[in-house]
């Protein structure tokens, strides 16, 4: 089953002369327990892609369905609540409160949505991902793998259907990439949640079931074996 | 409350900070409150010990008791309750080196508005007077012979009464002929029905009528309100007052707003997670009022101490009911301040702070 789906969805910026198609007529759909990637140079309309997706912001034409709701007609404050149920964040600045420490950046949560993961649960992950010594800590104090690592916890802690990442590795050393994108990739298969990571980082599309390129706001499907191609070139 | 405690407990100089300044404006506030309260009663606790609902006095007195000259024949014109006829002069009191201003009032001391003695004996003979235990702060004591300043009778201290202060000087009770003694000198048995005017005390004001044209009847309330320099002193205290409520909640705005435009893309990655405009900006509300309330109640501990070291002539008199209503004014005030943070709040667009 799709839990998410982009019908010919398009987003334009400015007007006459200064147009820009961030995104050009998109349709996508994603199944649950899928990692996907998409890659592509710069400015080519990856964060715009994932924007839309996560309904940050609305499509100039065409529609989103998240787990059968259709985002084109809600107000910001009905995409909200969509964004709090379905949708965890994963963004390349860290997102965490600075002044909450990293078990209080979960119970933020508790406090303003129901359904969370239990203690055990909780246990599990932060086991996972290898952070139960830091519960105290606040974000000023870890490193910055750590703090991407409290991120993804923070992302999974609310069972999100859908798991959006935008340059999730861009501030790490090419080995905690790999470490991250290993975990993004258990977690959703444990949790049989649907992750779409955006990155230009070649390397980190061996984790991932499928690779789109974006490439001037359109989007295509790579077949493995034009990817294994974008790797060695 | 969550978000809003936490941070205050990660930056505890900085809120301490904003504490100190709510703090220092509700200790200016309330000390100015004991201030207007205690120059009031300066000028009105002799009145309100009567416990009168209005004050008959000559029409052409412009509602001042030292000008309304009657006679004690008046009282048969006038309908009310209770009366108590009342003469008034003001003179200054010298025995030995201590000198001051007083009032003196004639009564008859089986009238209503005969005082109570906190200390020493009621006069039981003319010339002998109950003063205002203000006298006894500056030195006067029991047995002292007061000369005045308009005549040769003297006046002796028998006692002391409490709360008798009328429009700044303090008060010496004694029998009516011991008044007019003083008033008349040779003359004081020709004019020993004279008096200045009549308490009165009733139902309601409305209740409270005179027959006798020439003669007003006044509400209490009205009567110290045209005491010299009363209501402009009051009016002056208040007014300073106000504009610290509204100084106070321009501080707040100014403080909260910088601080929320330092974290919008804190509250702009939150609302991304979609963390509501209403649960983010209750959290700002609630913070502000943390902040109030410890600023008012230390400001509200502050001011009581200071009171207690302050000299007796620091006419400060601290009314608790008005300083809790003027706290939960700051408080409300503070929270007035924190609306254009919520402004603010509500404005982030989300996608801006995730910055694609
Ligand atoms: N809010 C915006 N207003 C105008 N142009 C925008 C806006 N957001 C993105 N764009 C433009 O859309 C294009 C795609 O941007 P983006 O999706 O951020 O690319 P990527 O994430 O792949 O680097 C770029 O040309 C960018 O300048
Ligand atoms: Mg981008």
């Amino acid at each position: 089953m799709a839990i998410i789906e982009l019908n010919k969805a398009k987003k334009t910026f400015g007007s006459g002369h200064k147009q820009v198609d961030a995104m050009k007529e998109t349709d996508f759909t994603a199944e649950k327990g899928e990692l996907i990637a998409i890659i592509g140079p710069s400015g080519s309309g990856k964060s715009t892609f994932l924007t839309i997706a996560g309904g940050l912001q609305s499509p100039s034409s065409g529609e989103i369905i998240i787990n059968d709701q259709n985002l084109s007609n809600m107000n910001e404050k009905s995409r909200s609540k969509v964004r709090l149920k379905e949708i965890g964040f994963i963004l390349q600045a860290s997102n965490l409160v600075p002044f909450l420490t990293v078990d209080n950046q979960m119970k933020l949560l508790d406090n303003v949505k129901k359904d969370n993961m239990t203690k055990k649960e909780l246990d599990k992950l932060y086991e996972d991902l290898g952070i139960s010594d830091l519960r105290k800590k606040y974000p000023a104090d870890l490193s910055g793998g750590e703090r991407q690592r409290v991120a993804i916890a923070k992302a999974l802690y609310s069972k999100p259907s859908i798991i959006l990442a935008d340059e999730p590795t861009a501030s790490l050393d090419s080995e905690r990439a790999y470490e991250v994108m290993e975990l993004l990739k258990k977690e959703t298969k444990s949790n049989d949640t649907t992750t779409i990571v955006v990155t230009h980082d070649i390397r980190l599309i061996d984790y991932c079931d499928k690779v789109y390129k974006m490439t001037d706001g359109i989007l295509k499907l790579q077949e493995k074996q034009e990817s294994e191609e974008l790797k060695t070139s | 409350m969550f978000l809003a405690w936490n941070e205050i407990k990660k930056n505890k100089l900085r809120f301490t900070l904003i504490i100190g300044v709510l703090m220092l404006v509700s200790y200016l506030v309330f000390f100015l409150s004991g201030l207007a309260t205690g120059l009031a009663s300066l000028n009105r606790e002799a009145v309100d010990k009567w416990d009168a609902t209005a004050i008959v006095l000559n029409v052409e007195s412009d509602k001042s008791l030292p000008q309304s000259s009657i006679t004690t024949d008046e009282l048969n014109t006038i309908k009310g309750k209770e009366t108590a006829v009342l003469g008034q002069l003001n003179a200054i009191a010298t025995s030995g080196e201590l000198k001051q201003n007083i009032s003196l009032f004639g009564i008859n001391p089986d009238e209503f508005i005969m005082p109570e003695v906190t200390e020493g004996d009621v006069f039981t003979n003319e010339n002998e007077v109950i003063a205002s235990d203000t006298l006894q702060d500056d030195g006067f004591k029991i047995g002292d012979e007061l000369a005045l300043s308009s005549t040769e009778e003297k006046l002796t201290i028998v006692g002391f009464t409490d709360s008798a202060r009328f429009n700044a000087a303090p008060v010496l009770y004694g029998e009516l002929s011991t008044f007019q003694k003083v008033k008349f000198g040779e003359g004081s048995e020709e004019n020993k029905d004279q008096i200045n005017g009549i308490v009165i005390r009733g139902d309601d004001v409305e209740s409270i009528t005179t027959s006798n044209d020439d003669l007003e009847v006044i509400e209490a309330e009205t009567f110290i309100e045209n005491l010299p320099g009363y209501t402009e002193q009051s009016l002056t205290l208040n007014f300073m007052i106000y504009f610290l409520f509204a100084i106070s909640s321009v501080i707040v705005a100014i403080f909260l707003y910088v601080l929320t435009v330092q974290k919008i893309s804190m509250f702009g990655v939150m609302k991304a997670q979609g963390i509501s405009n209403g649960y983010l900006s209750r959290s700002v509300v609630a913070q502000t009022f943390l902040l109030a309330v410890i600023g008012v109640v230390v400001g509200f501990g502050l001011t009581l101490l200071t009171g207690a070291f302050l000299p007796s002539a620091v006419p400060v008199a601290f009314d608790i009911p008005t300083m809790i209503i003027y706290g939960l004014v700051l408080i409300v005030v503070a929270i007035l301040g924190a609306v254009f943070s919520v402004l603010t709040i509500v404005k982030i667009d989300p996608l801006k702070a995730i910055g694609g």
